[in-house]
């Protein structure tokens, strides 16, 4: 695998996770007997999730080494955060896609295409 | 339905969710969240007591588990002025009762067409077709909403339904908060009927709009052709009383004004508020037995404790019972019956659950006895005569109600058979006496407990009061529940301070003017609540759910109290007391966060082996929840409502705050299967077989005292159809 492949996967695993993330979140918090629906908590993830699309799509350009830093350390946070409230809020397929998240961001880590230039540039 | 994509069970995951107990915190850090609402149990009238008190020389650290017995008074009584006044009889109807068969204890055949599903209390259904090996696979048949719904933010008061579905005439029957009747087909939900009775959608007695159903009655020899051969009722907020045909709906013009009953009309002692109906009367053969609830928190003075027996056809009065003297009734009142009652046709009697007198946190102007307040009493059907009543809290200061319908039960002990009953209290006490009797089954000893420590003017302390020596309490009481390191550190100390500046020696800490004042576990919340004990008559084993809640109770003068008054919720916050010279304050301890500052669980499930009073088995049922992050079931939930059983094995229940139904093993306790349901449902579930098929319905309404989650849910279940 190339590179810019590897790197490419990375973000691309993390977008559809997070935006899988955001789905279930409404999901939950749209749809009546869910157990959470109308509540803060689901509300949280929904807004955590939006974050992490955000995020996603910022992180996929970016070629400051440091801004790519921060921002991955925010969406390791929104992650781990997301997928536990997925936990207390009984969403299951939310901390399923949060840890799919955590994979593509791992991968997109590991990729040393990762420290350079983004990949399409 | 239910079933959707991020509720699919993942054992696994649910497994880590479990092990990340600790880490809850966090999600609590993050979403601060009482995990208790901030209202408590609130229904209704409660009162206070009277009593023998001397007041009293050393104050005992009660240790309320310390026996040092002395042997419990079994009053037979026949209370000088209160009691039985026999208004009018209605001819015949007396006769009728009289040659009715009796209704089994052991039940041959299904029966769920009250609010405790039978007279005798034992929410049991013989039905077996679900089993504790087949339960797993129950699906939802129907739901129904009523649309009658309000969260409170609007100009309509909160709903609270605690509604039991009842099943007869082949038809199940609802009423609603906002006092609608409803009838629905029992296999498909499809609406047959509705009636609206127009009913006030005021908070008039209670700061919520609450209905617990309807009751129903059938002639045993109906008249062809004649409407009202089969009644429904129910009760309004605003004291009406609504008796309608079952088949169609329409008014029963021969009952009352044209079908209602104006109850408020024996309220005689002020017009603050109204009689209200909120419980359903409790059909007993052709009476219709009727209570009341009021405004008992807020005023000193309150309407006698009184039931009503009506004639069920007509309405007309038959006898009052009342619980306190006409003496007592110039400064107190309430003693009253708002919940369920439960009967023993076959001997004559009628139990009830008395609540406390008024002012419910200060008894200086009833410090005489009032020995039928507070307590389980057995009334002759027919006269209302007294037969025998059994005081469970003397000088009742605490607001200590007797909230649930007794449960009549055939047990046997030590190879003899004895007809018994069990009474559950809000402070986790399981009294079982013989119900013909009142004498103990298992002792009840008269233990000294805690006296005043001088701050309360004016007020009396019962010496003693009386302790179950079986089943054991449901909580142990004995001494201050301990802190929860994990709120207390949340709550950087909060709980530990909080819990030095609460004054407690053991069950009955009178109220006090000191500190932040006196830690009650539990006060008005619970122990058990109004779903009460379902009982196998079987395997003789008796089922309850409890809830372990720490409040604490503050006196203030009336200076002080002006001050301090920052309004209340469903009982809780601050209540006036008007009349007396002290306002009250009831809190649940909490840190800043709302978490509970006493440790899990929260609230359990409990079996109890009849034959010995032993504990058979006991489990965190439910799980509590806020701002939708569950926390994990091995904490429990606090509960309102109460369980069904079945002779297949199985215990249903809802009645936790995260609105879901479950079932259990009736011999294991284990969990068997679960669904969400819109809120909490805080009712006891009913079982019936309808076109030969065993379904098990819920009413999810919700309570503020749980949580604030409102509903409008009917949901029925069953097994899959061949």
């Amino acid at each position: 695998m190339s590179q810019s492949r590897s790197f490419r996967a990375g973000i691309i695993v993390l977008l559809v996770a997070s935006l899988a993330g955001l789905a279930v979140s409404l999901y939950a918090y749209f749809t009546p007997l869910t157990g959470v629906d109308g509540t803060l908590g689901a509300l949280v993830v929904i807004l955590t999730s939006i974050a992490l699309v955000i995020m996603t799509l910022v992180l996929a350009p970016l070629s400051c080494r440091s801004g790519r830093v921060a921002l991955r350390v925010l969406i390791l946070l929104d992650l781990v955060g997301t997928g536990f409230a997925g936990l207390l809020l009984h969403q299951w397929w939310l901390t399923a896609a949060m840890v799919v998240g955590l994979i593509g961001l791992l991968l997109d880590m590991a990729s040393p295409a990762a420290s350079k230039s983004p990949a399409h540039s | 339905m239910p079933t959707s994509l991020p509720q699919m069970p993942v054992p696994a995951l649910k497994l880590t969710a479990q092990r990340l107990g600790t880490a809850t915190a966090l999600a609590l850090l993050l979403a601060p969240v009482p995990l208790f609402a901030q209202d408590q149990p609130a229904d209704a009238s409660q009162t206070s007591g009277q009593s023998d008190a001397q007041s009293s020389s050393d104050s005992l650290s009660s240790d309320s588990q310390s026996p040092d017995s002395q042997s419990s008074d079994s009053q037979s009584s026949d209370s000088q002025s209160s009691g039985s006044q026999n208004v009018s009889v209605a001819g015949s109807s007396d006769q009728e009762n009289a040659n009715r068969p009796p209704i089994p204890l052991v039940p041959e055949k299904p029966t769920w067409d009250s609010f405790h599903g039978q007279l005798n209390a034992q929410k049991y259904s013989p039905l077996d077709q679900i089993t504790a090996d087949n339960v797993g696979e129950l699906e939802k048949v129907w739901e129904y909403h009523t649309g009658d719904i309000s969260d409170g933010s609007g100009d309509i008061p909160a709903t609270v339904w605690s509604a039991t579905p009842v099943f007869a005439n082949d038809t199940i029957y609802i009423g609603t908060p906002f006092y609608r009747l409803i009838a629905l087909d029992p296999g498909t939900g499809e609406e047959k009927w509705s009636f609206d009775t127009k009913s006030s959608r005021e908070a008039l007695t209670q700061p919520v709009l609450k209905n617990r159903g309807v009751s129903y009655w059938e002639a045993e020899n109906p008249v062809a052709g004649e409407p009202c051969q089969k009644i429904v009722y129910m009760g309004t907020m605003d004291a009406q009383l609504f008796a309608l045909d079952a088949d169609t709906g329409e008014l029963c013009k021969g009952f009352a004004d044209n079908g209602v009953l104006n109850v408020n009309q024996w309220n005689d002692t002020h017009a603050e508020w109204p009689l209200s109906v909120l419980q359903p009367p409790t059909v007993v053969g052709d009476h219709l037995m009727l209570g009341w609830a009021g405004m008992d928190w807020a005023y000193e003075q309150a309407p006698p404790g009184t039931i009503f027996s009506l004639d069920a056809q007509t309405g007309d009065l038959e006898w009052t019972f009342q619980a306190l003297s006409d003496e007592m009734r110039e400064k107190s009142g309430t003693a009253n019956v708002w919940t369920h009652m439960s009967a023993d046709r076959e001997n004559g009697l009628l139990y009830l659950p008395v609540s406390s007198p008024s002012p419910n946190y200060w008894g200086g102007n009833r410090t005489e006895e009032a020995p039928l307040a507070t307590s389980t009493t057995a009334l002759d059907i027919e006269t209302g005569e007294v037969v025998w009543s059994r005081q469970w809290v003397h000088h009742d200061i605490w607001d200590y109600d007797i909230n649930s319908a007794p449960t009549l039960m055939d047990i046997t002990v030590d190879g003899e058979q004895i007809p018994a009953l069990v009474q559950a209290t809000k402070q986790g006490f399981l009294f079982v006496v013989n119900r013909l009797t009142g004498e103990d089954v298992w002792p009840i000893e008269e233990r000294p407990v805690p006296q005043g420590d001088g701050t309360v003017e004016g007020e009396v302390y019962a010496p003693t009061q009386p302790f179950p020596t079986k089943p054991a309490p449901l909580l142990d009481q004995s001494e201050k529940p301990k802190i929860w390191g994990l709120a207390d550190a949340v709550g950087g100390g909060q709980c530990s301070r909080l819990w030095d500046d609460l004054w407690y020696e053991g069950m009955y800490t009178p109220p006090t003017t000191k500190g932040e004042g006196a830690l009650t576990y539990p006060d008005s919340s619970g122990g058990v609540q109004w779903g009460g004990v379902a009982f196998d008559p079987e395997s003789q084993t008796a089922i309850v759910n409890t809830s372990h809640i720490v409040q604490y109770v503050k006196l203030y003068n009336r200076e002080d109290y002006e001050e301090a008054d920052s309004g209340s919720g469903n009982e809780s916050g601050f209540a006036p007391q008007k009349g007396a010279p002290y306002g009250m304050r009831l809190k649940v301890a909490m840190n800043w966060l709302g978490m509970p500052c006493w440790e899990p669980p929260f609230g359990e499930l409990v079996a109890i082996d009849m034959h010995t009073g032993d504990v058979k088995w006991r489990k965190p049922v439910g799980a509590s929840q806020q701002y939708g992050f569950f926390m994990p079931e091995r904490w429990g939930s606090p509960t309102i409502g109460g369980p069904a059983v079945t002779a297949g094995g199985v215990v249903f229940i809802g009645a936790s705050m995260d609105a879901k139904l479950r079932a259990y093993s009736l011999e294991t306790g284990e969990e068997l299967w679960e669904d969400q349901a819109q809120a909490p449902a805080v009712a006891n579930p009913s079982v019936y077989e309808y076109k030969g098929r065993q379904y098990v319905a819920f009413v999810a309404g919700g309570n503020t005292i749980l949580k604030d989650q409102v509903g409008d849910q009917v949901v029925v279940y069953a097994l899959p159809e061949e």
